[in-house]
């Protein structure tokens, strides 16, 4: 191994270290939830919004869907 | 209070209109859900309504959408959602073939010839009928675009939540659209499991999509003269979508979600209404062909939200990459902030997004006449160009008390505005050269949303 190559190897195992530990706190106690319980951090909060933006996507982009299903339902292509 | 009683007939009509559907059940997974229940564990019913106007430049294509959605919770995990949405659209829109330095002459879809002389017919009580020729001209230098647009859409979306039990739910759903000449049915099944507290969920949902297409005037055949109006009956297609789901809290104030989703779409892929032109070496326009495209389609796509919130504003910052066996790349990206008063009873959210996709491998803005390659497929259809599109907008809320709650009702209006440039780099020979073969698109959108608890 090039020993030029160890500062790399040293940030990307402290990175590794950090990130592992870091996954250990992740989550809240059910008592925290007050900011998840708010609607805009619902991921299908603004379905209406959504389904509007969605069409236009899919009626003048060639890409569609990602987190939701992609079908279109229109004639538009 | 006198005030409140039409607010409350208009609720009871528009709930009339659509609760009857929702012993039917229906609506994409992802699709329902969008209303908030109350806090009390009964049964309770939101309902949300909209408006939007969509109007396009340069006399394109201008939409009418309004919208119903009833979401009805029944306090035990158990819920419905159906949507009921009517489009109107009208206006100009492009059929395909580029511009010209001569005027140029095209054929509405029910149109089997170019003849501009009107058709006149004797009726059997003898009267003399005089029909225009379904035709119409494009001057010198502009785009060619069919100005006589006019499409209905009805759809109506269900869905159904059900646990399992208290860690795991599933939605079914199913959608149906109409419009005369283009018919969708699809039914969808995802199921969610939570894990650890509850602070990650893991999804995977399947959606099953049946279209039936009808143009009217026929389906042209594929590659064929235009001015031969070679065309043929129905024609369908099939939609095949995955997608699989994790969701990870963070820490209170931070929410990701992950997701995966590959398509595969096969069958009449074509737009029928579509043409490409035939250009000599000199840039002339010598005539059209129909559109093709390969009759299947492979697409994935990786999403990736992240949502943090505060006590006053919240941000959302997603980002999907998407590639399919077209050779379409697209990225995007959206950010949406939301700014809440102390009150927590009004916000103001303004968001930006930014588009960029590369061309299909069988895009042709126009085909050589002189070519000697044996065609395979092709298609001038700009939505499959290389283009980047920016989009931004802003939505102001209210909720206010009324005699279903505290916060019993929301209206919202929103304004958004889109511009599609074209990013394609073809070399335009002779005579094509200084007109405006790729335009461009832009938009815009407004929507009136109201919301109540029933």
């Amino acid at each position: 191994m090039h020993t030029r190559n160890l500062p790399v190897l040293r940030l990307l195992a402290a990175a590794l270290t950090l990130a592992l530990a870091g996954c250990g706190a992740l989550g809240v106690k059910p008592w925290q939830r007050d900011l998840m319980a708010r609607e805009d951090m619902r991921l299908d909060a603004n379905a209406i919004d959504a389904s509007l933006d969605e069409h236009m996507y899919f009626s003048k982009e060639a890409s569609a869907g990602g987190r939701t299903f992609a079908g279109g339902g229109c004639g538009c292509n | 209070m006198q005030l409140k009683r039409p607010a409350r007939d208009l609720r009871r009509w528009l709930v009339a209109a659509s609760c009857g559907l929702l012993s039917a059940s229906v609506a994409r997974a992802q699709d329902g859900g969008d209303a908030s229940p109350p806090a009390d564990d009964g049964p309770a019913t939101v309902v949300d309504t909209a408006l939007a106007y969509y109007h396009e430049s340069d006399g394109r294509v201008r939409a009418i959408e309004p919208i119903v959605s009833v979401h009805r919770d029944y306090g035990d995990e158990r819920a419905a959602n159906v949507k009921l949405t009517f489009d109107s659209l009208s206006g100009a829109t492009p059929n395909g073939a580029v511009p010209s330095r001569k005027a140029q002459t095209f054929a509405t879809p029910s149109g089997k010839s170019l003849n501009a002389t009107p058709q006149t017919y004797t009726t059997a009580s003898g009267n003399v009928v005089v029909v225009s020729a379904p035709i119409y001209i494009v001057g010198p230098g502009q785009l060619p675009m069919d100005p006589n647009y006019h499409d209905q859409r009805l759809a109506v979306n269900g869905s159904y939540d059900l646990p399992w039990d208290r860690l795991t739910r599933s939605t079914f759903g199913a959608d149906l659209s109409y419009e005369h000449d283009f018919l969708s049915a699809s039914l969808n099944a995802s199921l969610a499991r939570d894990l650890n507290d509850k602070n990650t969920t893991i999804s995977a949902g399947v959606n099953g999509e049946f279209d039936l297409v009808q143009p009217i005037g026929g389906s042209p055949v594929p590659l064929s003269d235009y001015t031969l109006f070679e065309k043929v009956g129905n024609h369908s297609k099939h939609d095949l979508n995955l997608v699989l789901g994790a969701t990870q809290v963070m820490n209170r104030h931070w929410l990701t979600d992950l997701s995966l989703s590959a398509d595969r779409f096969s069958g009449y892929l074509n737009d029928p209404y579509k043409i490409v032109s035939l250009v000599d070496p000199g840039g002339n326009v010598t005539g059209y062909l129909y559109e093709n495209r390969p009759g299947t389609r492979t697409r994935g796509s990786v999403f990736l939200e992240n949502r943090v919130a505060t006590d006053r504003t919240s941000v959302s910052l997603s980002l999907r990459y998407m590639t399919d066996s077209w050779a379409i790349h697209s990225q995007t990206a959206q950010l949406k902030l939301r700014w809440w008063n102390p009150d927590h009873d009004r916000y103001l959210e303004p968001t930006a997004r930014w588009y960029r996709q590369t061309a299909a491998s069988f895009f042709s803005p126009w085909i050589s006449s002189t070519t000697t390659t044996p065609l395979s497929y092709a298609s001038a259809d700009q939505r499959l160009g290389a283009f980047h599109a920016i989009r931004g907008g802003l939505k102001y809320s209210a909720k206010w008390a009324d005699d279903t709650g505290p916060d019993g009702s929301e209206l919202s209006v929103r304004a958004e505005w889109y511009r599609q440039t074209s990013d394609n780099t073809f070399v335009l020979p002779g005579a094509l050269q200084g007109l405006n073969v790729f335009p461009g698109l832009s938009a815009v959108l407004m929507s009136f949303e109201w919301r109540f608890n029933w």
